[in-house]
């Protein structure tokens, strides 16, 4: 970033000061170590005991003061929409208390984003500013900054003056400063943030209990992956009619993005199920939807309708895994269900249905790939692997078992989410 | 083979492109690979060869990246052809064998003389 050299030349007294100081002239030696202490105070360790909304604010207030400004607040991009929300303000909390949100592109914050550089504003009216509560508080002048992580975009930072003012050039240079130190702190933070968040939807989204009735006995496991959570999700639900569906499914991406995209899935699927007990029309509906309304995105899915008593299963797969099946007293194998294109890919798929023979005692186990992928080791030896831990015994066995085998102490980056599910063996002559 | 970053092997056999994919596609290069991909599905472009018959790992990153690019080539005409072989079963399960041909070696994908016109993917042999 150039700088204007104004004023006259003093000598510095610290060779150490970082380049960008140097040019800031016109003031004592003293003051500029004042100002770079003021700079190196924005993420002293002080602040890290801090928590969040208290992180930010002091941040917020440290940035202010350094800039003699009379306001201060931080946007944070929300990954979901593209949009730039007001999360943490000081002398301007109405713009967080208020929600205001701001499109990247638009108004001054939205630039600053987009263009990904700083900008001044001496005249802060409708026709600099989307934001009208600015000009009401009285800001007759604002600066702001990108504030940058890992070469992403994740926020704004800007500061504003009650008091007609020209943000000068240095000005610019130490607010960001300030920001390249803040930005890595409010990264961490946000990446903690939204992992909590992804997982407590992730949880609420799965279901509250296993119907374990009649002649059916069910155990899960969903294991959230090391790297940020992903997209996998499992459904288990009945129909009026009777019939026991199934889904299991994997968004691809991970963080708040892909559980967000993994929710819908979920709900629409189950409308469509309740419209229809065709498989394969479910998955075209959910695809067509899908499609329509998240253009990109790309799933896979398994899904699974039960006839009441669970004699039959009738199969559908979207770039899925057919399950493993575990008929009593045979190896397990991988069920001969034809594959399916996934969800996303190509408008007006039709994908075939498979109908399976349950016999009594048969454990039929669905997974999604975080629990056979294994870098240093191919697909095909952890689907063998797989059918070797799967046995036909109680689910909740089962599952302890696969998850031993699979995991064990070698924990997957992907998520893994796992339901067996048995068709209760006759008489109840096995366990 | 390790790839540089960046430069993903792409060169010509006659008037079908190659381009030559990492051993491993994950989240940490697929990013990469998906630009390498679509800035090889061009109009002038008549067939590309997705060469993956090194690769040995490739999670839904990489899958993601090889749908990207044949949706963009959808657009440009330009047809795609797989070659894999420790992977091939991804491709197989996600469907994408109704998107392109998938060989079980370079010069079976190399030595299908159907035509490289724009149109629905064949089905391979």
């Amino acid at each position: 970033m150039k700088t204007a050299i104004s004023g006259q030349k003093r000598p510095l007294p610290n060779p150490g000061i970082p380049r960008a100081m140097e040019v800031i002239l016109g003031e004592s030696p003293a003051e500029v170590e004042g100002r770079l202490r003021d700079i190196q105070s924005i993420t002293d360790v002080g602040l890290s005991r801090l928590d969040d909304q208290d992180l930010l604010a002091e941040l917020l207030k440290r940035a202010r003061d350094i800039l003699r400004g009379d306001t201060a607040a931080i946007l944070l991009m929300d990954p979901t929409c593209g949009e730039l929300v007001a999360t943490a303000a000081a002398g301007l909390e109405e713009e967080v208390r208020q929600g205001v949100r701001i499109p990247v592109g638009g108004g001054f914050a939205g630039r600053i984003a987009a263009e990904r550089r700083p900008v001044v504003l001496d005249q802060v009216d409708h026709t600099t500013v989307l934001n009208p509560l600015l000009w009401v508080k009285g800001i007759r002048a604002l600066v702001g900054v990108p504030l940058v992580a890992a070469g992403e975009v994740i926020g704004v930072l800007h500061i504003g003056s009650l008091a007609e003012r020209r943000f000068s050039s240095d000005d610019v240079e130490l607010l960001q400063l300030a920001a390249d130190r803040a930005a890595t702190v409010v990264k961490s933070l946000i990446t903690r943030k939204e992992r909590i968040a992804a997982a407590a939807l992730q949880r609420s989204l799965l279901p509250a209990a296993l119907p374990s009735s009649g002649g059916v006995q069910m155990a899960a496991r969903y294991v959230p992956g090391e790297g940020a959570v992903g997209g996998d999700w499992y459904d288990v639900f009945t129909l009026p009619s009777g019939q026991l569906c199934v889904a299991m499914g994997d968004v691809t991406g991970s963080g708040l993005a892909a559980a967000v995209i993994m929710g819908r899935m979920r709900s629409a699927l189950r409308a469509y199920a309740l419209e229809t007990v065709d498989p394969a029309e479910v998955l075209a509906k959910l695809d067509a939807k899908m499609q329509h309304f998240e253009p990109g995105a790309l799933a896979t899915v398994a899904y699974a309708v039960f006839e009441p008593g669970l004699e039959q299963a009738h199969v559908c797969l979207a770039g899925h895994y057919p399950p493993v099946v575990a008929a009593p007293g045979q190896p397990a194998r991988l069920a001969s269900v034809a594959p399916g294109l996934l969800i996303g890919a190509a408008p007006g798929v039709s994908r075939p249905v498979t109908s399976l023979r349950i016999a009594p005692g048969t454990l039929v186990c669905f997974f999604t790939d975080g629990l056979i992928e294994r870098h240093g080791q191919t697909i095909d030896h952890g689907l063998d692997q797989l059918c070797r831990a799967v046995t036909a015994q109680r689910p909740d066995a089962a599952c302890a078992a696969v998850m031993a085998d699979l995991v064990g102490s070698m924990p997957a980056r992907d998520d893994i989410a796992l339901l067996m599910l048995r068709h209760s063996p006759s008489g109840g002559s096995q366990p | 083979m390790t790839i540089e970053d960046r430069e993903y092997m792409i060169h010509w056999v006659g008037s079908q492109a190659v381009i030559t994919m990492p051993a491993e596609v994950d989240a940490t290069n697929a990013d990469q690979v998906r630009k390498a991909l679509l800035s090889a599905a061009r109009p002038e472009v008549p067939v590309l060869v997705i060469d993956m018959t090194r690769t040995t790992f490739c999670d839904s990153a990489g899958v993601h990246a090889v749908i990207t690019a044949y949706r963009q080539a959808a657009e440009t005409g330009t047809q795609l052809r797989l070659a894999a072989t420790t992977v091939q079963r991804i491709f197989t399960v996600i469907g994408a064998d109704q998107l392109m041909p998938i060989y079980p070696a370079l010069e079976a994908a190399l030595a299908d003389t159907a035509d490289g016109q724009a149109g629905p993917p064949g089905r391979g042999r």
